[in-house]
């Protein structure tokens, strides 16, 4: 009975002892931001518990990441490029609150980014602002906005300037926005496959990035290659992150899910995300030589010219929506 | 400039071109570089929407379902392949004939089994198997023609060692059983199979281990009588049934390869009358040589144990297996526990030299007009026989106490066959088989014994 007693303890303590898995299921361009911070939080984790958290982060194009959530994949956090697909978990799976964006300050953003122009060293095309994306002869390179959220991005960022331009309305808005796709010679599904295009192709003249996704470019091929331009205006992309409830509590890691994100809003999260060029939410946080990296442009709302994300969506990337007549008039 | 004379006019006009060609010549070379920098990109863009097209077709063709058909069917899965319907069948079509009977039986054609099946998956979890009976229920010698179902089951596939199957199956007990009806060496299985449950309702556990080394199944069942169909709760009593089965060398290379032994067994409780309850025995020829009195009643214990193998070795096929039947019956008040018991042994031999095995031939030349190929052809022999109990014999004949439970006048105490045959498998699709069976008898006649049955069989299978 003692020995029994003995092997039951010696297997609970090994229970205890083994690392807890921890997934965070994420898009494409946050690679190199998680790496670090799973790295740096679980140190800190383990420190103030004692508990060790394998944590693994799973990447893909955000809108694809969301229906692997609904479709089963047991996501204790999910960080997406957009808060219209962790909407979609909470309307479809009902694995969170459909007020999750407000469990969090800054819409659940801890980090922003935008849309700013990559172009060829020397910007040979002198591209400086939207207006330029419509000239003749000039390519440029985007992903397709029914199938990338990055892409979205883009399409909205061009879609405000348009409506801000003097005179600017929707009429004047989708008249722009449908020569600026009749300009874009290669629809790629998503924004690394846009990137690759661009930079590994060598094809158009302009790649509209997210912000990362162009120092990251500059940083891999070298600034002799590219320039980053920043447009008169651009938009205010809040990237979400949420914790997935029904999982936390399946898993039991609902203390280290709500740590995890509100990391990302202290001193450590704040300063990794300005490393891996995301604007922090609170830059006296983060390394003044990471902030001043940032162009200053001003930066609108995606709420303050579309209403919600809802809303952006049903009218512009739904099927018969504006993003499908315009391109339809393209062709 | 009228003034000029016509030399100087040529002069200023070929120091003019000589001034303004490098400037032409810059202008063209320009253009030139941009026309080639437009085509280089139109090249660049093509290339990249061949590749994404390549991309997005090779993606679409990972998610596409997969719709095959094949020498075992049709199905139709989904990418990941958890999802499956699948389209087979089993027709047999037989032409009975008996020798030297004196039209005791009759001769002609049977449609043995007209079987389309059912089956598939549903996840990773479910699995189902739906086969019902055209051929009616005359195509298993039991009399009457309606349709039947033969198997209707949901498997529940916990793990490869622990799944459970719920509905109509086969018993797990006869070993000839299990055998595909479509793979049988013989056209009709042997005496030990009238001995164990055909098609049973009820829930099995099931799994194999140590590399699929050992299998088992165990089970709880509504219960059959020997060698018959269940398909509903006559008595409200139940049967256990069970089995392991070992295959120490199935993953090695070595002449044991294809060796199998086991042992399986049922016990079980059973009372009232019918054919649900009480058996009644078959020679391979398929006519009934044993019943009980119509009077007598099962009335409490049934229990059978079958030890069975078989050994295959490159074209040599071996099956043998014992059934012991064991069944507390009544009459007129008097209490008897009867013990049949059967066994065969069946050899065969692949002349064109395919691998004999449990699950069938594979023609390694299928039959195909215009080609060398005339499929395989499978020589087999089998030897068995059935003995009733001697205390079903015994006991008064006559009025109200009558307590004998068979008659010996008129159903055979013992039946001793004898066969041979020949399987030409056209294709893993068609088999044409023919075989002869001599069966002799040990009473089961007013004087003397029952008649020997000389069975010459020839069956059409098609099953795919």
């Amino acid at each position: 009975m003692k020995r029994t007693l003995i092997v039951l303890a010696a297997a609970l303590l090994s229970t205890a002892a083994s690392a807890k898995d921890f997934l965070n299921v994420s898009y494409d361009p946050t690679r190199e931001l998680y790496k670090d911070v799973n790295t740096v939080f679980a140190a800190d984790w383990k420190a103030k518990t004692g508990e060790t958290l394998d944590i693994k982060t799973s990447h893909g194009g955000s809108g694809k990441q969301a229906r692997a959530v609904i479709d089963g994949l047991s996501a204790d956090v999910v960080t997406l490029a957009l808060a219209y697909d962790i909407d979609s978990i909470a309307e479809k799976a009902a694995l969170l609150p459909k007020d999750w964006q407000k469990r969090l300050p800054e819409n659940s953003s801890p980090y922003t980014s935008t849309i700013v122009f990559l172009v060829r060293k020397g910007n040979p095309k002198g591209i400086k602002d939207w207006g330029d994306l419509i000239k003749p002869g000039v390519k440029v390179i985007t992903p397709n906005p029914k199938t990338s959220g990055g892409a979205r991005w883009n399409y909205l960022a061009a879609w405000g300037w348009a409506l801000k331009q003097p005179g600017g309305s929707e009429a004047t808005a989708k008249d722009y926005v449908t020569k600026l796709f009749a300009n874009v010679p290669v629809l790629d599904t998503g924004a690394r496959g846009s990137t690759t295009t661009f930079v590994q192709r060598g094809i158009g003249d302009v790649l509209l990035a997210w912000e990362n996704e162009a120092f990251l470019s500059i940083n891999e091929l070298g600034p002799d290659k590219f320039d980053i331009v920043a447009p008169s205006v651009s938009i205010l992309a809040e990237p979400p992150v949420a914790l997935v409830d029904k999982n936390v509590d399946k898993h039991g890691t609902r203390k280290a899910a709500e740590a995890y994100l509100n990391f990302l809003y202290g001193p450590q999260g704040q300063a990794l995300a300005a490393k891996h060029y995301y604007r922090p939410r609170k830059p006296e946080l983060a390394a003044a030589a990471d902030v001043a990296r940032f162009p200053k442009l001003p930066l609108f709302t995606l709420e303050s010219v579309f209403g919600s994300w809802a809303k952006a969506q049903s009218t512009h990337f739904s099927d018969g929506g504006v993003f499908d007549q315009i391109t339809g008039a393209s062709k | 400039m009228s003034r000029l004379t016509l030399p100087s006019r040529t002069l200023i006009s070929l120091l003019a071109a000589a001034s303004f060609a490098p400037l032409a010549h810059a202008q063209t070379a320009t253009s030139d570089k941009q026309r080639v920098e437009e085509l280089e990109q139109r090249l660049l863009i093509l290339e990249r929407k061949l590749e994404i097209q390549t991309e997005e077709a090779a993606t679409k063709a990972k998610e596409a379902p997969v719709v095959t058909a094949s020498d075992k069917g049709f199905s139709l899965k989904n990418a990941k392949g958890d999802y499956e319907i699948k389209f087979s069948a089993l027709a047999q079509i037989d032409h009975r004939a008996f020798l030297d009977d004196d039209g005791a039986f009759r001769d002609g054609f049977v449609t043995r089994r007209l079987r389309p099946t059912i089956q598939g998956s549903a996840g990773k979890l479910v699995a189902f198997r739906f086969t019902p009976e055209f051929a009616g229920a005359n195509g298993v010698g039991d009399g009457g023609a309606t349709s039947a179902i033969v198997d209707a089951y949901f498997d529940l596939k916990f793990d490869p060692r622990a799944s459970l199957r719920i509905g109509k199956q086969k018993g797990p007990i006869g070993l000839e059983r299990l055998q595909s009806g479509g793979s049988i060496e013989l056209i009709e299985r042997g005496f030990p199979t009238e001995l164990v449950p055909n098609r049973d309702l009820g829930v099995a556990l099931f799994g194999e281990f140590a590399n699929s080394t050992i299998n088992y199944t165990i089970g709880v069942f509504n219960g059959t009588a020997d060698g018959r169909d269940v398909s509903t709760a006559d008595d409200g009593l139940k049967e256990y049934e069970g089995r392991v089965f070992f295959e120490p060398f199935k993953n090695d290379f070595g002449a044991l390869k294809g060796l199998g032994f086991g042992i399986a067994g049922s016990t079980g409780a059973k009372d009232g009358n019918g054919n649900n309850l009480i058996a009644r025995y078959r020679t391979p020829g398929q006519n009934t040589f044993f019943t009980y009195d119509a009077t007598v009643l099962a009335s409490g214990k049934h229990s059978r144990y079958v030890p069975q193998a078989y050994y295959y070795y490159n074209s040599l096929g071996l099956l043998a297996e014992y059934a012991v039947s064991e069944q507390d019956l009544t009459r007129a008040g008097t209490e008897r526990t009867i013990k049949n018991d059967a066994y065969s042994v069946t050899a065969s031999y692949v002349l064109t030299g395919e691998d004999a095995s449990f699950k069938g031939i594979k023609p390694s030349a299928p039959y195909a007009i215009g080609t060398d190929g005339w499929g395989a052809v499978e020589l087999v022999a089998r030897i068995g026989a059935l003995s009733i109990d001697s205390a079903a014999f015994e006991g008064t004949t006559a009025g109200a106490t009558a307590n004998r439970f068979a008659n010996p006048a008129t159903q055979a105490k013992k039946a001793e066959s004898y066969g041979v045959g020949v399987n030409w498998l056209l294709t893993q699709n068609a088999k044409l088989s023919t075989d002869f069976n001599f069966t002799q008898f040990d009473g089961g006649a007013a004087t003397g014994d029952r008649r020997d049955e000389k069975a010459v069989f020839t069956r059409l299978t098609i099953q795919y």
